[in-house]
């Protein structure tokens, strides 16, 4: 593995455990608040696991993980658009 | 070089946006860093990788996620923003003011240009 | 949109010359087949067609600016202390009239410096905006009105035509 992909590995790491730790954090605010300060970290967290699959296609040069990135990304988003309606309209 | 280059700032930037969803004080705030700075870190990782593989085909997707990432990013906040009001997260004690203030219509989810004290006949300040 | 076609079609005929339909020799067909347009363009009669590229390639640069320029202002403040940000939401009045414009605008100033768009009215007057830094919200309101606003405004114009 070379220098520049182990630095970014642990740069996402990182990242990913700060993410992790926003998901897990209890607040005392209402409900459907405390669920979407969690919806923003699952973003982040979608965004990042791109970041992971594009890197690992990099380093392994294999290339369906590229795929899989693409995948992820559609479905992150519509994730995220989902749980932001439901929490905004249901009741 | 340029990709390793690439590769660096964006995994630096995904950081500064994990950074930022940790310690900024209000849910606004956070998605601020979470469009942009993570965006932009993927985007960078993205645009090293197209550069890294020797591969067209793997380059263009490369490329089509980013531009994919670069149009919901936006949109997702809006739609995390809008129902964050609406629920009521509280804004950071430091905010300074809150044009959104009673717009909404709580029942029809309608939001109004202006609010209801002033004239309705009025332009918006330019 | 006469001429995009030509241009692609000179695209084309460029990429069966060289002998294999790819994505780089596509491109290259494009940009050759543009300059001949372009050289050609008083042969041909006038066309926004010209204007419009170098307005959309001159926006892609500005665009490109604002999005580093504001991803190291967030990546600055995201690092030190948080304390003397003033964040505001803030209503912009827009001029933006059809769908196309004021998605665009929106998700612009969703990328652009310190400011997330929330929410635009069900009337489609006013832009809502979270801003991270607004000492003044007039200047903030003019900076969009006369950056962003006027960039969209001017490139969806030109479609039209």
């Amino acid at each position: 593995m070379s220098f520049v992909n182990f630095a970014a590995f642990f740069l996402l790491t990182i990242a990913f455990l700060l993410a992790f730790l926003r998901l897990i954090k209890r607040s005392n605010q209402p409900h459907r608040i405390s669920t979407l300060d969690r919806v923003v970290a699952l973003d982040l967290m979608a965004t990042l696991s791109i970041g992971f699959m594009t890197l690992y296609a990099v380093e392994t040069q294999k290339t369906v993980f590229m795929d899989a990135a693409v995948i992820l990304a559609l479905i992150a988003f519509l994730g995220t658009v989902a749980f932001a309606r439901y929490l905004e309209k249901g009741n | 070089m340029l990709a390793d280059i690439f590769i660096l700032i964006g995994a630096f930037f995904m950081l500064v946006a994990a950074i930022g969803v940790y310690r900024m004080p209000d849910l606004y705030m956070r998605l601020h860093t979470n469009t942009k700075s993570a965006t932009f870190g993927v985007g960078f990782l993205l645009l090293g990788a197209a550069f890294r593989f020797q591969n067209l085909d793997i380059s263009a997707r490369a490329l089509a996620i980013m531009i994919f990432l670069f149009v919901t990013a936006p949109v997702a906040a809006h739609m995390i923003g809008r129902a964050a009001y609406f629920v009521g997260a509280p804004l950071w004690k430091g905010t300074l003011s809150d044009d959104l203030k009673g717009r909404y219509d709580p029942k029809t989810h309608e939001l109004m240009s202006k609010s209801k004290t002033r004239k309705t006949g009025d332009k918006p300040t330019k | 949109m006469n001429y995009f076609i030509l241009n692609i079609a000179l695209a084309l005929t460029w990429a069966m010359l060289i002998g294999d339909i790819h994505p780089v020799s596509l491109f290259t067909g494009f940009v050759i087949g543009y300059l001949i347009l372009f050289t050609a363009r008083r042969a041909l009669g006038p066309s926004p067609y010209f204007g419009k590229v170098s307005r959309v390639i001159r926006f892609a640069f500005f665009f490109l600016w604002e999005l580093i320029k504001s991803n190291l202002r967030v990546a600055r403040d995201v690092l030190t202390r948080t304390d003397y940000m003033k964040p505001r939401i803030i209503a912009v009045p827009l001029d933006a009239k059809t769908d196309a414009e004021i998605t665009l605008l929106a998700n612009l100033i969703s990328l652009t410096p310190g400011s997330l768009s929330l929410d635009v009215s069900t009337d489609r007057r006013t832009i809502y905006v979270h801003v991270m830094y607004a000492e003044n919200a007039e200047s903030v309101r003019r900076e969009i009105k006369e950056g962003l606003e006027r960039w969209v405004l001017d490139l969806l114009a030109t479609e039209k035509e």
